[in-house]
């Protein structure tokens, strides 16, 4: 009985932290973003052009996609896809976490 | 003396076609009380919090609220292109004129 309690709060364990590392470390995305910050305002919420956009409070998934996306070419852009090669997908993860806890001006409208 | 007139002409006229090209919009100008009225297809995605697209990935939709209206038009047309890929999105911006996606980023990017 007790082997069985030890192995099944080893797997728990085992759960919990493979959660952990799946998700994106907002403290790591931030000492990543620098480079970010030179065109998208270093708190992600003043791009320094209307065409770029603000990050700040964007959700993580969506971030992480969109740089998924960039390095794999599925989304085209001259700038964001060299960019994107650099970064692994824990990079991505990290940098999404960071900027999707930033609040700006981001809000959803009807 | 004509010929002085004449370079002055030109110039003149050279000067006010470089002017008229500064000015021109480099963009359809949007109207965002139009724009309102164009967000049908919209929102019921973007228009819910927390809102996941269901295929061809799952992930929470980004807010359009308070975004650049430069990047919403850019976003558009890059889907219309194929230059970003989501089914749904390729679909809708499609349906859209240069126009409507200045309009739809005017009213977004509004307060």
């Amino acid at each position: 009985m007790n082997k069985l309690w030890i192995a099944m709060i080893g797997l728990f364990a085992m759960v919990a932290a493979g959660n952990a590392l799946a998700g994106g470390d907002a403290a790591k995305g931030k000492e990543k973003a620098a480079i970010c910050g030179t065109c998208h305002g270093p708190d992600g919420n003043t791009p320094i052009m209307p065409e770029y956009p603000r990050l700040a409070g964007q959700p993580d998934d969506y971030l992480e996609k969109a740089l998924r996306d960039y390095k794999s070419g599925k989304r085209k852009n001259p700038l964001m896809g060299p960019l994107a090669q650099n970064l692994s997908k824990q990079d991505m993860k990290d940098l999404a976490a960071y900027f999707s806890r930033l609040s700006g001006d981001l809000k959803v409208k009807y | 003396m004509v010929q002085a007139l004449n370079i002055r002409s030109f110039t003149i006229a050279g000067l006010s076609v470089f002017l008229s090209v500064l000015a021109a919009p480099l963009h359809a100008e949007g109207d965002a009380a139009a724009g309102k009225n164009k967000t049908a297809m919209c929102a019921g995605c973007h228009g819910i919090a927390g809102f996941r697209t269901a295929y061809p990935e799952t992930y929470r939709v980004p807010k359009l609220g308070g975004q650049n209206a430069g990047y919403i038009v850019n976003a558009l047309k890059a889907y219309k292109a194929g230059d970003r890929q989501h089914p749904t999105m390729k679909a809708i911006a499609a349906s859209l004129t240069e126009q409507d996606m200045a309009d739809l980023a005017a009213y977004y990017s509004g307060k």
